[in-house]
């Protein structure tokens, strides 16, 4: 994926080239603790995602760095290079696209998509040519002299990006700007962001709460939980190599067997989970310890079959005995739950010529399965953080 | 979950006989509340209609509506001319400074219900306990006219020892006026989405430029309302004037005295109040036009 490969460049590039640094935020709304002693940093042209599920303090995050919130309590923050704790939202580098949109209604399109360059006195003419490029950006440039109330709901969320973008900031801030959309309108806008963002270059700082959007935009990922990071990297890193049981869970991991550390050597753990002993590579975020409670955290789409009879001829593998339980019909796949004695194990079935009623067991590359921590509460330490 | 009911017990609802009430409202026939209505309106109309017609008639005195004429009209106008010239006029009517003083007051108290609103209107919906204070701002809508007239009158003259003057009318009015010009606002304001404001200062608009250019074009219809209500109340106000009026007499203060005292000023009384009543009707038209036609607003 050419994404990934941007990806590698830049966070490859220069410590120096920060363009936000965040560091020790803390927030708190009454007894809540909305942000709790969070760092973050983004770098120059970077597409940064906030991933996390409701409530974890992503929007106050994001408020928090367009100033639109002042935190209880942070040792620095700088856009740019520059410290912008003092300096109110209205004249800092950057902007917001709303979940909710918050489009005046009062104005037109073009007025709406103005409105950066109007506070900042730039004449009607200029205003008006700029708007019209902003709006060509976002492919809406028949719709200048249209109400607010007569767009859709993609539309209107363009007219927002568009009026972000005019003024040209360091960084835009987007909050959840696709969660109004319908699935199909979701991904034709995640391809335009995206688009988007390799043209103007800009640093994009994401907000979503859905780990498959997350994956297929983000140069890297900030997972958030209650306030704090619990693990941040590229989308191959959380996506592969989850750092607790929690993350595995919210990236999607169908099985996520529970057992005891009973060896680890080179990076490779083994756990023991009722008679069988399973392998692969350790992920968790500190060290692998003999005893401690592990997880193997395995995608049903790594998940095997093996008909009686037929022998599994491959080194490395996990083996598990099994039978069949529920199918659920899918349309392109087929969802089979297998009963082993360690519980059920769900397989992704794209092949509809397996006979699931004649399996002797299911199996799965030590390779494609993470061992990590079974950790699934708040406590998990800020994974790489440096 | 496994209750069941004997079906000689199902109640269904053609068997509960209705209460009272509802077997008299269902025994109306169709249109009763209409037609309620239209008695409602037709009572309130009548005597209006009635009195217009008057105005131009020859003998209003005789309630008899006919020999129509513009007379009366001419009179209220050349009666206040003639008499400022100091000549003797038929009648001693004289409605020309009642009116200005009316007219300037209501322009002033229009003028201090907008500002009022406008500052208390938008931030009283965010105020967390805003009950009490909600009561403490439309309190005086509560309180009628006389009493709360009677109650300024004896603290200012009595309790403080001032002299009252046009500055006690315009405070009257304005007492009285602002709760229904606040609770205009108040429709509007409370409507009125903050985080476009968020936005706004996100974009780099100083405070100054989200009030004026996010915050006024979106509460027009409610400063619209706010000066539009303030107009009308005190230009129509008495019980307050009575009690406040330290020697100024305004318009309906001078109509109500001279309807008392000469018989033969009740014709000109006839066409001032239609004269009145049309230019207020004029005006409620052109403010809601104003308030809520346009459509096309959003100017720079
Ligand atoms: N204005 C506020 N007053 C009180 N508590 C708040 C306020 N805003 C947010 N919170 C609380 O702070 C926590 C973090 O909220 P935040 O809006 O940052 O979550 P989020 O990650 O953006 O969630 P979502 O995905 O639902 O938008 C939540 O527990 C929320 O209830
Ligand atoms: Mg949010």
């Amino acid at each position: 994926m050419a994404n990934s490969d941007v990806a590698a460049l830049r966070t490859a590039g220069s410590d120096g080239d920060q363009i936000l640094q965040v560091e020790h935020a803390t927030h708190r709304f009454g007894d809540v603790v909305a942000l709790d002693d969070v760092s973050i940093t983004a770098r120059r042209g970077e597409f940064l995602t906030l991933l996390g599920e409701s409530g974890s303090g992503k929007t106050t995050l994001l408020r928090i760095v367009a100033g639109l919130e002042r935190p209880t309590r942070i040792a620095r923050i700088a856009i740019d290079g520059e410290d912008v704790s003092a300096i109110p939202a209205s004249r800092r580098n950057c902007t917001t696209v709303f979940q909710h949109y918050a489009l005046f209604p009062h104005m037109s399109v073009g007025q709406n998509v103005e409105y950066g360059l109007r506070v900042r006195g730039i004449d009607r003419d200029q205003r008006r040519k700029r708007a019209e490029d902003a709006l060509t950006l976002v492919r809406l440039l028949d719709k200048y002299g249209r109400r607010v109330h007569q767009l859709s709901g993609g539309e209107r969320q363009r007219v927002a990006l568009a009026r972000a973008l005019i003024t040209e900031p360091a960084i835009l801030l987007l909050d959840e700007p696709l969660g109004a959309l319908d699935e199909k309108l979701r991904v034709d806008m995640q391809v335009e962001l995206l688009d988007l963002h390799e043209k103007l270059g800009l640093t994009f700082i994401y907000v979503t709460h859905s780990q498959e959007e997350a994956l297929t935009m983000s140069d890297r990922i900030i997972l958030m939980r209650r306030g704090r990071i619990v693990q941040e990297g590229p989308p191959t890193d959380l996506f592969d190599r989850p750092a607790s049981r929690f993350v595995a869970d919210f990236m999607g991991v169908e099985n996520l067997l529970e057992g005891t550390i009973e060896s680890v050597q080179n990076g490779t753990a083994s756990v023991r989970i009722g008679g069988h002993v399973i392998s692969g590579a350790w992920s968790g975020a500190g060290p692998a310890e003999k005893g401690a409670a592990a997880c193997v955290a395995v995608r049903a789409e790594r998940v095997r079959l093996a008909p009686h009879g037929v022998a599994i001829d491959e080194p490395g593998v996990n083996t598990l005995p099994c039978t069949s339980g529920a199918t659920i019909y899918k349309g392109k796949y087929l969802d089979q739950t297998l009963d082993t004695d360690i519980g059920p194990v769900k397989a992704r079935i794209w092949d509809r010529g397996v006979d699931v009623n004649d399996l002797e067991a299911l199996w799965w590359r030590e390779s494609e399965c993470a061992i990590t921590s079974n950790e699934n509460g708040a406590g998990a330490g800020s994974g790489d953080d440096a | 979950m496994t209750m069941t009911v004997p079906a000689s017990e199902t109640i269904t609802y053609a068997q509960v006989r209705p209460p009272f009430w509802r077997r008299f409202m269902d025994g109306l026939p169709r249109g009763t509340g209409l037609f309620f209505g239209y008695g409602v309106l037709f009572i309130l109309y009548l005597p209006i209609v009635w009195l217009m017609i008057l105005s131009i008639s020859g003998e209003p005195l005789t309630g008899i509506p006919g020999d129509w004429t513009l007379t009366w009209y001419e009179d209220v106008i050349y009666a206040d001319i003639a008499q400022r010239d100091g000549e003797a006029y038929g009648s001693n009517f004289r409605v020309g400074d009642p009116l200005l003083l009316s007219i300037g007051l209501a322009f002033a108290t229009s003028a201090a219900c907008v500002i009022g609103a406008l500052i208390v209107g938008p931030v009283l919906p965010r105020v967390k306990r805003r009950g009490p204070l909600l009561i403490g701002f439309l309190m005086p809508l509560m309180v009628p006219g006389i009493v709360a007239g009677v109650g300024l009158f004896m603290w200012y003259r009595l309790v403080i020892n001032v002299k009252m003057g046009v500055w006690s009318l315009a405070l009257a009015h304005f007492v009285w006026a602002f709760p229904f010009a606040l609770l205009a606002m108040l429709v509007v304001a409370s409507r009125f989405d903050t985080r476009l404001m968020e936005a706004a200062e996100d974009l780099g608009a100083s405070r100054w430029q989200r009030f004026w250019q996010i915050e006024v074009p979106i509460l027009k219809p409610g400063i619209f309302a706010a000066g539009f209500f303030g107009f009308l109340l005190s230009f129509n106000e008495l019980p307050f004037s009575i009690f406040m009026r330290a020697g100024q007499d305004t318009l309906p203060l001078y109509l109500w005295i001279q309807s008392g005292a000469h018989n033969t000023t009740v014709p000109l009384i006839y066409a001032m109040s239609t004269l009145v009543t049309i230019v207020s009707i004029g005006l409620t038209f052109l403010a809601i036009k104003l308030a809520f036609g346009g459509g096309k607003d959003g100017k720079q």
